[in-house]
């Protein structure tokens, strides 16, 4: 089909095919880890007066890293993982306003209620591939988004949830009004959800996903059983996107409807793949190029950061499938040469 | 000895098309044995149904004495019914030696270890060693399967196929698309598969089956034919007639 | 009783529009296998245009109608050609995703560029304000314009494509490309018309509904998760399917508002889910097979 059509765009969303694996990239991987940390915490020192903004910015690369392990390792593509988001996000919200204060108990409660549904749905609806697939994603989206609407007791409906008022981090450090104590904390969890993502990536399950996502069959035929992976992949994204909720919610005190909207899953698929999707650090780069360059444009007008938005996705499609992160192998390559 | 596969009456209806038709068929372990017969005999239906892919109309099929007919393709590649695939199909984008680490991990059933990693699962880097070794693939170990040559590509079919520590393999035409030239490589690696593995192939190079195979079957409209040593294959005028036409029956 | 009409007419009308502006979508999917997620864009420009030409020109609406589907038919040709060529096909839905999610938000940040964040009305003439008496009952000239609208959308649809030598050619490209382009049949022409015509369906949902749907910046993005369902459940390329998933949707979401009124996106999502986990390829693809 595509030969027929000369210069046809193909987006693959894994790194492209390396004749033998760039040792610098290898090198890369092990580095992300400090210099992602270092980074982190020179922009602590650096712009103390962003700390909020940097916050949502960490908590959010949790929940892009989160679809990057759906689409980039698992090749389903979604537009619906803001339901795990969300989810995550309000039972954290609920279960602090009623019964909890500690913030890393928060986070767990997030996790395991994005990881449930994620389970859920992803066990109803990963039998599906293509467009199926992605209207079935839109779908649990807005019904997740219908149900949190019309429990207005607990989650606050539209005006949203607020009053979220976690205790002091380990009974030691209080979530001060500056944001010190909310960013250092989502950093951390940012860089151990990462460290977490790259041992799953590097684990048999990783490898065994990877083939699901170029040939669910072919894995069938070695024995494994494709949709268990999917399924599973799912849930453990789910997890991570629940923690990342969870982390929004705790960091900032509140949680609004948007948190489980068709437009958040798309923004986060929008960042994954401005950033590179198949690669963990895609996620974050991504993430940060995104939200930073939304914090300057839309104190401007909103709808400029669309055109903004909107222009630089057509030109990613256009001209550089592999993202951000792919940038450093061109230029490598382009040296070499 | 009680056979390793045991096909009883196997028959195929596609809408009331039989594809297949009473195939019986058994295989011993450590027999090399080739499956021929001209374009649509029906021998990738009848691979499939030994696989698990379609389910047969009627008859039955045992593997080492247990009755497999009513089991899932899956769960028969877990009893050690391996097949090979015509047209390469591999994972473009992994190396040849994760497509080896996948196939040891699956078979081993350690792929949801979520938090293991893999170059420290004990023993699997020497089995991957071994493997490699075996198919002559330790140069291109780390490349990308997407950039290996064809001939490449089929020796890993048949690595991969062997990861997984076959009974019986089926190998649906080893040396399609393979270069003349070099498909002397692929009988070299089926030299030297396990002594006590059942084989099954099926493959339009004749040099090959003869080479390769001490029987071989003959399928014709769904049915078999018959069944003999190359030489006497070769001589039976019934294979003559499906393959060269009814004229060649007639006096010279 | 009384309310069960209300809800039929209203469910039909609201469905009437979907369809005509979903099938439009389902047509270049079922064809290009392109997932456009910019056809709402589409359907918005045209709203824009004739709310324009009725409220800055002063023109009659029909003229504004016509002139609404000429523009965006004429305005999106070059994006055919510049963009959508080159993501045909279905090796690449995250692609088609992405690219046309670009192109939606350039649309919505041109349009409120141009026309403010307000909005938009396309004064309904005369003919049509007032109600029409059926039988016992009446209903609004409106409702019941949409209504004929979408049956001759129908009918017209059916002739273009079992009646005429396009509707051929069509049909024989969906069902096989490859033969299709042995037989000479040239497909970027046919991709180019047929591209021309579901751009010119969704502008006319768009201006004819732009009552059910209101105009304002976010339509695009707003409305085309409805667009989607219609033709997840109706079948790519299915235009009898379309239209049946179309009124369905319409009806049951009618309904939900009427009896549940907080309720009604919920049941119109949870139909979908049961539809679609029931029959993958679409409710009609799936029994058509």
């Amino acid at each position: 089909m595509s030969g027929r059509h000369t210069g046809a765009v193909v987006i693959d969303p894994s790194p492209p095919v390396a004749a033998h694996e760039p040792r610098f990239r290898r090198a890369l991987g092990g580095a992300a880890v400090p210099l992602l940390a270092a980074a982190g915490l020179a922009a602590f020192w650096l712009f103390p007066n962003d700390l909020g903004l940097m916050t949502r910015i960490a908590a959010t690369a949790l929940y892009v890293l989160s679809l990057d392990l759906v689409l980039g390792f698992g090749g389903i593509a979604t537009l619906g993982h803001a339901a795990m988001f969300g989810t995550g996000a309000y039972a954290a919200g609920i279960a602090a306003v009623h019964l909890v204060s500690d913030p890393l108990v928060l986070l767990a409660v997030g996790g395991l209620a994005g990881g449930l549904v994620a389970l859920v749905t992803g066990a109803l609806i990963l039998h599906a591939r293509g467009l199926t697939l992605l209207m079935l994603t839109i779908a649990v989206v807005q019904i997740v988004q219908e149900v949190v609407n019309k429990a207005r007791d607990l989650t606050g409906g539209s005006d949203g949830l607020s009053g979220i008022e976690p205790s002091p981090l380990f009974g030691l450090f209080r979530f001060d009004m500056f944001g010190r104590t909310s960013y250092l904390f989502a950093l951390a969890v940012l860089l151990v959800g990462f460290l977490v993502a790259r041992r799953i990536v590097r684990s048999p399950f990783g490898l065994a996903c990877r083939g699901v996502k170029e040939d669910p069959l072919r894995v069938a035929a070695l024995g494994g059983s494709p949709r268990r992976y999917l399924v599973t992949l799912y849930a453990v994204a789910g997890v991570f996107a629940g923690v990342a909720g969870a982390l929004t919610a705790v960091t900032s005190g509140i949680v609004g409807l948007d948190s489980v909207s068709f437009s958040w899953s798309a923004e986060a698929l929008v960042m994954l793949v401005l950033g590179g999707a198949g690669r963990l650090v895609g996620a974050v780069i991504g993430t940060v190029a995104f939200m930073t360059i939304h914090h300057v444009m839309a104190a401007i007008d909103p709808f400029h950061w669309m055109l903004f938005i909107g222009l630089f996705l057509m030109g990613t499609v256009l001209f550089l499938p592999g993202g951000i992160a792919s940038l450093a192998d061109r230029l490598i390559k382009g040296n070499r040469a | 000895m009680t056979a390793l596969l045991d096909v009883q009456g196997l028959s195929k209806n596609f809408d009331g098309l039989q594809v297949s038709a009473d195939i019986t068929l058994a295989l011993h372990p450590g027999e090399r044995c080739a499956l021929i017969g001209p374009n649509g005999a029906g021998k990738t239906t009848f691979v499939n149904l030994v696989t698990g892919v379609l389910a047969p109309s009627s008859g039955t099929i045992r593997l080492a004495g247990q009755d497999v007919t009513r089991l899932s393709a899956q769960a028969r590649v877990r009893l050690g019914l391996i097949r090979s695939f015509q047209v390469a199909r591999l994972f473009r984008s992994m190396t040849v030696r994760e497509h080896l680490e996948l196939a040891v991990l699956e078979r081993e059933r350690k792929t949801f270890r979520l938090f293991a990693s893999v170059r420290r699962t004990p023993g699997l880097a020497d089995e991957v060693a071994g493997l490699l070794d075996g198919m002559g693939l330790v140069p291109v170990a780390d490349t990308a399967v997407g950039a290996l040559a064809y001939g490449q590509q089929r020796l890993l079919e048949i690595a991969l196929a062997l990861a997984l520590k076959p009974k019986l393999l089926i190998l649906d035409e080893p040396a399609a698309g393979v270069p003349h030239s070099e498909s002397h490589r692929i009988l070299d690696a089926l030299d030297r598969l396990p002594a006590d593995l059942a084989v099954l192939m099926i493959e339009h190079d004749m040099d090959l089956v003869f080479r390769f195979a001490k029987r071989i079957v003959v399928l014709a409209q769904g049915r078999l034919l018959c069944s003999g040593t190359a030489q006497e294959i070769t001589t039976d005028p019934r294979v003559r007639e499906v393959y060269l036409g009814s004229r060649a029956n007639a006096p010279h | 009783m009384e309310t069960l009409f209300g809800i039929v007419v209203d469910g039909v009308a609201y469905g009437m529009i979907l369809f005509i502006i979903s099938v439009g979508l389902s047509v270049t999917l079922g064809l290009m296998r392109v997932v456009n997620l910019a056809h709402g864009a589409f359907a918005m420009v045209a709203g824009y245009v004739a709310s324009y030409a009725a409220q800055g020109l002063g023109l009659p609406y029909a003229v504004g109608l016509v002139a609404a589907i000429l523009f965006t038919v004429l305005a999106t040709l070059p994006l055919e050609k510049l963009l959508y060529r080159r993501i045909y096909g279905s090796a690449n839905e995250l692609a088609q995703v992405l690219l046309t999610i670009g192109l939606t938000f350039v649309i919505v940040a041109g349009i409120n560029y141009l026309f403010g964040p307000t909005l938009k009305r396309i004064p309904l003439p005369d003919a049509l304000l007032g109600t029409v008496a059926i039988g016992p009952k009446s209903i609004p000239v409106h409702r019941a314009f949409v209504i004929a609208m979408g049956a001759a959308t129908v009918l017209g649809l059916w002739w273009l494509l079992e009646r005429t030598d396009f509707g051929i050619k069509l049909r024989a490209a969906v069902d096989d490309p490859n033969m299709a382009a042995a037989l000479g049949i040239r497909t970027e022409r046919l991709y180019t018309a047929t591209f021309a015509l579901g751009t010119g369906l969704a502008a006319l949902g768009g201006v004819l509904g732009a009552e059910l749907l209101p105009l304002e910046p976010y339509y695009a993005i707003r409305y085309i998760v409805l667009f989607l369902a219609v033709v997840a459940v109706g079948g790519a390329g299915n235009i009898l399917g379309s239209a049946a998933a179309a009124l369905a949707l319409g009806i049951v979401d009618t309904a939900g508002k009427y009896l549940i009124p907080s309720f009604g996106e919920f049941f119109f999502y949870a139909a979908l889910i049961l539809i679609l986990f029931r029959w993958p390829h679409g409710f009609f693809q799936g029994r058509a097979a």
